[in-house]
């Protein structure tokens, strides 16, 4: 916003924009804003249960269950999907060169569909946890809350299909003549994964919403096991579309990694072949794997089996990732500014939570973790650890370009060094948590079991130095973006070569036509 | 390198998968009413798997450590620039090496 910050231009312009870069704004600035409301609902919880015993913030289990459904549903689908659409809007027709997404009406019609979205599962306030398992959402999950969360995902993944099947067309069909599919980078190869991904996925869940609603009308009795349905029929539905969903978060980040690291080593990428076959892997195995979340649902053990080592099949394909970013950086002469730290810490915690998902996938120990904070320690390992480090990180090598200035790097450094220190803190006791007993999703626990209240606090303060880095972030952002130093648009960190994206966005409206 | 990259794939999924195999074996062997032996069972499985993971994350975490400190541009043995550095973007690469 070189453009909307140096060469003001009305916000409608902005709004109703069919304009690739322009998109992709309106989908940062929705994913950085639901980012700290979620975040602001992470942190009432842990400080709730860093005082157990004394109902301290949230009075009640309910109010509990809806905050951290809502927060659940916030990070997942209006701040991790919007931020990887916004940076994959904004990059992928530059990198395929071509003027823009392949439908931009349909484009700037997906974006709209996500605050319609997002203002239903807020208004709602669902109390169903984001996995929304049956029988409770069907049976006893009060209306019109429940309603409002099956009708705002049901937009929120309409809008999905709808920006997948445009990055599909973009990147195959639009991209340049001269440009072999190989030869696309790797960031717009993780964008197209995703998107087959989600046209794949995304339907089963879709039909199982309408079953939900229908169920809960009383018209149909799919997952009431009072009429006859089956409630583990939902989860096979919801966890064929999600665990998918769990790769589609990720690659995304993967892929902005792809971008940071090779510019910041100075040396090109170790292997492109083998990130574009890791990401295709990744892509058919993701599909391999929904059962896991199961085990305990009383499968037969052939099925659990192959379900173990469809989950262990993610495995090669992931250390494939982390094998090429290492053999990139090795020969390199690497500037640690705020980008690439972001990067090699993501690299660092995906590699550790990628090694709690191994051992969460044997069925075996599946059954001690199962439903403990085990698993919301693996997962917020996953999201925050990688997704999250891949996000911020790409942020803020996008910051010059958006703004025409630079950030602080000593914020940033500052910024990296709580989040990373919170994130470990908080989500490694977590594991701790779990393999003690703790069940997930609880309101209160009693006073008497220390270990589980000290693990709790700690992780707690953890969790608040997250939330210091992120207050952190927003004031850099805000600060920085008016009164940081105008960047070399050319080359913003001294690090040589182009940075050289910006040069080809063209937009109508004069925003980047400027560079 | 490459060779380097496959044998360490090739090692990570048979340490990943060959304390499976084996534990699939031995639990259908095993007679349903030894609850208590199985659940031993199912913590050495944990504390061997917890041990592979570990063995491994400390060689991968280590490679990463040392390669930060190694390569960063501020170490005394790294002030040459690398020989992409004269192109006009390093990391685009050089196309007549291949790259």
């Amino acid at each position: 916003m070189v453009l909307e910050l140096q060469k003001p231009r009305p916000v409608w312009q902005i709004m109703f924009s069919t304009h690739h870069t322009d998109v992709g704004y309106l989908y940062l600035v929705f994913g950085i804003t639901f980012l700290f409301m979620g975040g602001v609902l992470a942190m009432i919880i842990r400080t709730h249960l860093f005082f157990p015993g004394q109902g301290v913030l949230i009075s009640d289990s309910a109010t509990f269950n809806r905050i951290f459904t809502v927060h659940g549903l916030t990070m997942l689908f209006l701040f991790a999907l919007p931020v990887a659409n916004g940076i994959g809007n904004i990059l992928v027709p530059i990198m395929v060169r071509y003027k823009d997404m392949a439908y931009p009406k349909l484009n700037a019609i997906a974006f709209w569909m996500n605050p319609v979205g997002a203002a239903l599962l807020w208004l709602g306030f669902s109390d169903t946890t984001w996995v929304s398992y049956a029988p409770y959402s069907v049976i006893r999950a009060p209306g019109p809350a429940a309603d409002m969360f099956i009708f705002g995902m049901k937009i929120l993944g309409i809008s999905s299909i709808l920006s997948s099947i445009n990055f599909v067309v973009t990147v195959i069909k639009c991209k340049h003549p001269d440009m072999p599919l190989r030869r696309v980078p790797l960031f717009a190869w993780s964008m197209l994964t995703v998107s087959l991904m989600t046209i794949v996925a995304m339907p089963t869940y879709a039909a199982a919403l309408i079953m939900m609603l229908t169920d809960r009308l009383g018209i149909s009795g799919f997952f009431n096991p009072w009429a006859g349905g089956d409630p583990i029929a939902y989860l096979h539905l919801f966890w064929f579309t999600f665990h998918p969903e769990v790769y589609i978060f990720l690659l995304p980040a993967i892929g902005m990694m792809y971008e940071i690291i090779p510019r910041f080593s100075r040396k090109p990428l170790y292997s492109q072949a083998s990130g574009v076959f890791a990401f295709v892997m990744l892509g058919i195995v993701g599909f391999a794997s929904w059962g896991h979340h199961m085990y305990s649902t009383g499968m037969d053990f052939t099925t659990k089996v192959v379900f173990m080592i469809g989950t262990l099949a993610a495995v090669p394909a992931s250390g494939m990732h982390v094998f090429n970013f290492l053999a990139t950086m090795w020969g390199g002469r690497i500037r640690f500014s705020a980008p690439m730290k972001f990067s090699v810490g993501g690299i660092a915690l995906f590699f550790s939570a990628g090694a709690g998902g191994v051992l969460n996938s044997a069925m075996p120990l599946d059954f001690i973790t199962h439903g403990t904070y085990w698993v919301v320690g693996h997962m917020h390992l996953f999201l925050i650890g990688t997704i999250g480090f891949g996000f911020v990180g790409m942020i803020y090598y996008m910051f010059p370009y958006i703004t025409g200035r630079m950030y602080s790097e000593k914020l940033a450094s500052a910024h990296f060094v709580l989040m990373f220190w919170g994130t470990v803190q908080t989500f490694f006791t977590q594991h701790i948590l779990g393999l003690m007993g703790m069940p997930r999703r609880v309101y209160d626990y009693p006073t008497s079991f220390t270990s589980w209240t000290i693990l709790n606090q700690i992780s707690t303060v953890g969790a608040w130095l997250i939330g210091a880095s992120f207050v952190i972030f927003l004031a850099s952002l805000i600060y920085f973006s008016a009164k940081g130093k105008p960047a070399n648009m050319d080359d913003p960190w001294g690090i040589g070569g182009k940075y050289y994206y910006p040069v080809a966005a063209k937009n109508p409206h004069g925003g980047h036509s400027g560079y | 390198m490459k060779t380097l990259i496959a044998i360490s794939i090739i090692v990570l999924v048979a340490i990943a998968l060959v304390p499976q195999i084996a534990h699939a074996q031995l639990a259908q062997q095993t007679a349903p009413e030894k609850y208590l032996d199985l659940r031993a069972t199912v913590w050495n499985e944990f504390f061997r798997m917890t041990t592979a993971a570990f063995t491994v994350g400390a060689v991968v975490s280590g490679t990463m450590i040392w390669l930060v400190w190694r390569f960063r541009e501020s170490n005394p043995k790294n002030k040459a620039p690398t020989r992409w550095e004269h192109l006009d973007d390093p990391a685009a690469g050089d196309p007549e090496e291949g790259h």
